[in-house]
């Protein structure tokens, strides 16, 4: 259970990115994140794993309180999936899946390279679980296509068996195809082990089939919370209508809200 | 939510005279003309500091000598002496038997002969006060390729002393360059420190170092080797620590949340990324680290440097003429190579 208790978090140049967000995920549910640019799912995302510090409150993974003092052995139990996939490019496809496993490997054996044969032999066993070959082992991840890569990134995320997965946005640069594949991947992946999903999208019709859950968050609030049957168009209107002035893409979104209303 | 298309608007064209609120200005101005003629002024003058004057009138009287214009050019004959006394390069080395009082006739080494020569001297004969012709004969030990080995093997040791200088350079810069990297050091005084003394050692020629060197452990190439290895330990510490702060974060952001560690995050987030930069460094340092080993072997510091000096000292302009070939072929040799070996691991 990942709990957010009241969190805020205003970032060092003053940009309030989060407002008193509560919420209470429990384990196992595919919680989505809706909300337009700039609404901060991704960082609220990152509060979770540590890398952003709520400035207010706090979140709490199974009742431990993320700080710098627990984050090293939280963060083991949180995997992420990146949009940018977010591998070592010249690295091989094997050298990138085993590097999920670092927090608990002897440094030896790190900069070695050196992992256990059981350790080898599981990041194989994912890679065939997220639909890749053998041949693609030793090819450098660089090389793959977007969803290939996307594949490698969650079997990465899948080494240290976790128990909370969070998908930032994972299928925004692939095909519709492709993404209902891999948010596929990532639902089953965890649901296989009792896992909780936190992942943010941006795309209606994904949110609907997958989630058991949808937050809309907007401008650092959370304004909608429910099932994806109780979103429904007037709650979808208010979550995309154009941002006041702060809009940080600019005004050519202006044109395109009335559009949605229709 | 299917969206409705907006009715095209043409593009608006002013109407003519009006002021727009966008304007693009041209990309030069009377600011720039003036920043132009004051640089102009001041390399005028320290090119006259210089002598870059002098430069011109010397070189264009060198070249109207040698295209018949001219009878008398200062530069034209320095060149054309020197020249004359490079030609032909050194290929045999010839030692008069008398100086090797250890030499085994039956034993010569084997690609050496004895020549004999002889010489007609005239000398005054004291009691009678003529001019006589004495037959003077002097052995020599020749080795025809002799100078030819000489030079290889010195060239060896500079080529040992540019790797030995290399892998000192790698060993040292790479926990400089650890302890540089803004986002790595474990330390703000790590970091303070280790950058301060890549300055230092960047700071410090090869030559000069060499020059202290030489004092400290004598002449030989052990002063080569480590004038090289600090100085470009400078060099690549700098370039190194560069490489790990401006990395791609996205592969480290994904180790990082995973709680991985900074030296592992390191080892796999950046390190796989900077990798192909580092051998171009080390290749180039490599490359430059020939050249450099024959030019402290100037100050004594070991290799075909040393050589040359003693030549040059010499007056002995053919065998440099030997050397300075051997150097052209080695440094065209190690471009080609270096090219080859880039090629293959980029
Ligand atoms: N490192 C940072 N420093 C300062 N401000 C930041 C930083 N990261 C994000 N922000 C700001 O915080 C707000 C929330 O950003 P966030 O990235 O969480 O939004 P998002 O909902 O993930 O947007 P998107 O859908 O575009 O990914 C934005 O106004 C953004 O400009
Ligand atoms: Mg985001």
């Amino acid at each position: 259970m990942i709990e957010f208790d009241h969190v805020s978090l205003r970032y060092a140049d003053g940009t309030q990115a989060l407002h008193d967000v509560a919420l209470r995920v429990p384990r196992g549910q595919f919680c989505v994140l809706l909300g337009p640019s700039g609404a901060g799912k991704s960082t609220l995302l990152r509060t979770v794993n540590g890398l952003a510090k709520p400035t207010q409150g706090s979140v709490r993974i199974d009742g431990i309180v993320m700080s710098p003092a627990t984050a090293a052995k939280l963060r083991r139990r949180v995997a992420t999936v990146h949009q940018h996939f977010n591998l070592s490019p010249r690295m091989s496809v094997a050298g990138n899946v085993l590097s999920g496993l670092l927090p608990a490997v002897s440094t030896t054996r790190a900069l070695l390279g050196w992992f256990e044969p059981r350790h080898r032999a599981k990041a194989c066993a994912l890679l065939e679980r997220v639909g890749l070959e053998p041949v693609h082992l030793r090819r450098r991840a660089g090389e793959l296509s977007g969803g290939q890569q996307q594949r490698v990134g969650i079997a990465r995320a899948f080494m240290l068996d976790p128990e909370v997965v969070l998908a930032d946005e994972p299928v925004a640069s692939l095909d519709p195809r492709i993404a209902h594949d891999i948010l596929s991947l990532i639902r089953d992946a965890a649901r296989e082990r009792g896992a909780t999903v936190i992942c943010s999208l941006h795309q209606l019709e994904l949110a609907r089939h997958f989630a058991d859950r949808i937050v809309g968050m907007r401008a650092g609030k959370v304004v909608f919370d429910g099932a994806p049957d109780a979103l429904d168009n007037a709650h979808v209107q208010a979550l995309y209508e154009a941002a006041p002035a702060s809009g940080h893409d600019g005004s050519p979104q202006l044109g395109a809200v009335p559009a949605l209303a229709a | 939510m299917a969206s409705q298309a907006a009715p095209a608007k043409p593009i608006p064209t002013p109407p003519a005279g009006s002021r727009l609120a966008w304007q693009l200005d041209p990309p030069f101005g009377t600011r720039h003309l003036l920043v132009v003629l004051a640089a102009l002024a001041v390399l005028l003058w320290t090119g006259h500091r210089v002598e870059m004057d002098r430069m011109v009138v010397l070189s264009a009287q060198a070249i109207a000598k040698w295209i018949g214009l001219a009878d008398e050019s200062q530069v034209a004959h320095g060149i054309e002496r020197v020249a004359k006394s490079m030609w032909p390069p050194a290929i045999e080395e010839k030692v008069e038997v008398a100086r090797l009082p250890e030499l085994d006739r039956n034993n010569l080494p084997w690609d050496a002969r004895l020549e004999t020569q002889q010489r007609i001297e005239k000398r005054m004969n004291l009691q009678t006060l003529q001019l006589e012709e004495t037959v003077e004969r002097t052995e020599y030990l020749v080795r025809p390729w002799g100078y030819v080995f000489t030079v290889a093997l010195k060239m060896l040791e500079t080529l040992e002393i540019a790797l030995w200088g290399t892998l000192l350079s790698v060993l040292l810069s790479a926990p400089l360059a650890y302890l540089a990297a803004r986002n790595y050091t474990p330390h703000r005084a790590a970091y303070l420190l280790s950058r301060g003394v890549i300055s230092l050692l960047r700071s410090a020629p090869e030559l000069i170092v060499a020059l202290f060197f030489v004092l400290a452990y004598g002449f030989g190439p052990i002063a080569g080797v480590l004038a090289l290895g600090l100085h470009a330990a400078g060099f690549l510490g700098k370039f190194y620590a560069e490489d790990i702060e401006n990395a791609d974060t996205k592969p480290q952001e994904a180790l990082e949340a995973i709680g991985a560690g900074k030296l592992r995050t390191l080892w796999y987030g950046v390190m796989p990324q900077v990798m192909p930069q580092y051998i171009a460094y080390t290749l180039y340092i490599l490359d430059r680290n020939v050249r450099m080993a024959t030019v402290v072997g100037l100050v004594g510091a070991g290799g075909i440097g040393q050589e040359l000096k003693g030549r040059f000292d010499m007056f002995q302009y053919d065998h440099v003429a030997t050397i300075l070939a051997a150097i052209f072929v080695v440094v065209f040799l190690l471009d080609q190579f270096s090219a080859r070996l880039r090629a293959r691991l980029l």
